[in-house]
């Protein structure tokens, strides 16, 4: 693509577009070199006013790296391994089982009965409010009995033939990405509540890593699904329908042809996801409180412990900071080969 | 071509039952919870007040108050974001020289932390020994009150929330201007159209459906701005920058009203709703009439 745009103009118009867009770029980056410059400076060359170059304005020292490795102000060392392990298992599977019913949407047929999405609704308030009220078992007793019972009659009851529309797979899709609508505030205050009273009955949920990775997975799933499938569309059918003119099975295609031909795809999911993860607040500040802390709630922490010590502020922002820009290195690499033209079809 | 295997049931189900699980559990919990007067601190037994939380919700100021701050945010932000991130698309699709150096720094504010941007948006706000007082200082403007004054905060979380997202604009609209076809363009050429008539009778309508996507998304998002606001003024001076999510989080987390707060996070969830609906249905016409 390039006929396009510019051509029109003239050359000094050109070079008003070239400086406006310079200019932004400044702006986009003028905050992170500011928060780089910070992270080392002293406590004398903070509060003697704003200073930019190192070496030249102020001299730079590596003090404020050691105090957050030696844990003096919180500790970064742990929170930063729990928010590697939670954001890199809760994205790997994600992707895992979320390209899996992308998969499945693509190239499987799927026919669910309104009715019977209704009746799993019903049943799984009606269960729910008769469990809990009336025969006397706890509110998290009565969502997990209700839950499996609801499942159960509404998968039968998608054999009957009720009336009402038939849903197929785009619908299902709908589902999925309409998840992410929700404002989250709605799951996260009732996940706390719900994992607090599922602690009580002796599987603790809240604070621990199954918690958080799960709740992580389920936040995930509809960006995952949403992405995977535009990849998946984009593959040839043809070289699955070889295969299975030779019986290979199904979950053989999709291993050993369908995810080696979109391991691009794949990968580029994982790492969005895993930025969406890395960075997420409102979830963490509910669901943690001491041991499976993650980044963003450690940083967040900073500002209201410390007041003006900036030194300390920018290098934690730093911590939490660098592992994403690295992957926006890595990502913008991918994107360059037009990667992420088909995400937004 | 669609193929019909019952192995079509292990792909679905694990992402299907996570789903559920994690979001239709809270609904149906939050959702009963909502007609109860129900505190945990101090500890009363629940009862059951039907919408009582609702109406007491309605006639308080500091929900329209946080309604109204929230849609001002994502309104105008989004606005902004649009504009700046569709101009610099259309710049770089027509490859502005250095573009390619341009692309990771354009590409990263969208990945850091909200909470660590905000974090850095506090020091470059700070009103006197901040970067943006000093040179501000220059035109005469010293020590201007940009996080303690409520408008000049809410112009600061604005100002942030379109640093971090044009981006994401950028990127979307970028992609969708190379799907778009040459020869129209070609045509155009040939009959003498000035890039501002090409850019409003074919490059703007071509791009309507990908805009109406991406502002959708983006407006969704705004609307459940917390983490920003948390850092940058936790919801002050006052409640002047008080959003949605922050209140509810202040109701339940702090004081644990439960019930109060349900009521509040589904008020929120028809909010959002409403305003999505009214979206679509104000751009349906626009979109059907293009294909």
């Amino acid at each position: 693509m390039s006929g396009q745009g510019l051509t029109g103009l003239s050359s000094w118009s050109r070079r008003l577009v070239a400086i406006g867009v310079l200019a932004w770029c400044l702006i986009s980056v003028f905050p992170l070199y500011w928060v780089v410059v910070t992270a080392f400076k002293t406590p004398p060359g903070v509060v003697g006013g704003p200073t930019y170059i190192p070496f030249v304005d102020f001299t730079p020292t590596l003090q404020p790296f050691i105090d957050l490795y030696q844990g003096i102000r919180g500790e970064f060392f742990r929170t930063f391994l729990n928010s590697t392990i939670v954001g890199m298992s809760a994205a790997a599977i994600a992707t895992a089982i979320g390209a899996m019913a992308a998969y499945a949407l693509v190239r499987f047929e799927f026919r669910v009965r309104f009715g019977a999405g209704l009746i799993f609704f019903l049943l799984a308030l009606g269960g729910y409010l008769l469990f809990n009220n009336s025969l006397g078992f706890t509110r998290a007793q009565a969502l997990l009995l209700a839950f499996p019972i609801a499942l159960a009659a509404a998968i039968l009851a998608n054999r009957l033939p009720l009336p009402g529309p038939i849903l197929g797979n785009e619908d299902i899709l709908f589902w999925f990405v309409s998840q992410r609508m929700f404002p989250p505030i709605v799951t996260a205050f009732a996940l706390y509540l719900l994992y607090s009273e599922i602690g009580r009955l002796g599987f603790q949920l809240i604070d621990s890593y199954v918690g958080l990775t799960l709740c992580y997975v389920a936040f995930s799933l509809p960006i995952v699904v949403w992405l995977m499938r535009d990849f998946f569309e984009a593959i040839p059918i043809e070289v699955e329908e070889a295969a299975m003119v030779d019986n290979v099975p199904s979950w053989r295609i999709f291993l050993s042809i369908v995810v080696p031909m979109s391991m691009n795809g794949l990968l580029a999911t994982f790492m969005i996801t895993l930025a969406f993860v890395w960075n997420e607040f409102l979830f963490a500040l509910f669901l943690t409180n001491s041991r499976w802390q993650t980044l963003p709630i450690l940083v967040a922490g900073q500002n209201s412990q410390r007041g003006d010590e900036w030194w300390a502020i920018s290098a934690a922002a730093l911590v939490a900071i660098i592992p994403m820009m690295i992957m926006a290195a890595l990502l913008s690499r991918m994107m360059r080969s037009g990667l992420l033209l088909g995400a937004i079809k | 071509m669609m193929r019909n295997d019952p192995i079509k049931h292990v792909f679905i189900w694990p992402a299907v039952l996570v789903v559920l699980a994690i979001s239709i559990f809270p609904l149906i919990y939050s959702f009963t919870t909502s007609f109860l007067s129900y505190r945990l601190i101090p500890p009363i037994p629940p009862r059951v007040v039907w919408l009582g939380n609702y109406v007491s919700l309605l006639q308080e100021p500091r929900f329209w108050n946080a309604i109204f701050t929230t849609t001002l945010i994502a309104f105008i932000a989004v606005g902004v974001q649009y504009a700046i991130g569709f101009g610099v698309a259309l710049a770089l699709n027509a490859r502005v020289p250095g573009e390619r150096l341009f692309r990771v720094a354009l590409l990263l504010p969208m990945l850091l932390a909200p909470v660590a941007v905000a974090l850095v948006a506090r020091m470059i706000f700070n009103p006197t020994m901040g970067p943006l007082n000093q040179f501000l200082s220059m035109f005469g403007l010293a020590n201007l009150p940009f996080l303690t004054n409520g408008r000049w905060a809410l112009a600061c979380i604005i100002a942030v929330e379109i640093w971090q997202w044009t981006p994401f604009i950028i990127l979307m609209m970028l992609a969708g201007l190379q799907t778009l076809p040459e020869d129209v363009y070609e045509a155009a050429e040939l009959e003498n159209a000035s890039a501002w008539q090409q850019f409003w009778g074919i490059t703007f309508p071509m791009m309507l459906p990908i805009s109406a996507a991406v502002v959708f998304i983006r407006l969704i998002e705004s609307y459940k701005i917390m983490d920003t606001v948390f850092v940058m003024t936790g919801g002050g001076p006052g409640v002047d920058t008080e959003t949605l999510t922050l209140f509810a989080y202040q109701e339940g987390f702090k004081k644990f009203n439960l019930g109060y707060t349900s009521a509040l996070s589904f008020l929120f969830l028809i909010a959002i709703t409403i305003i999505g609906v009214t979206y679509l249905a104000l751009l349906r016409p626009h979109l059907e009439k293009r294909r």
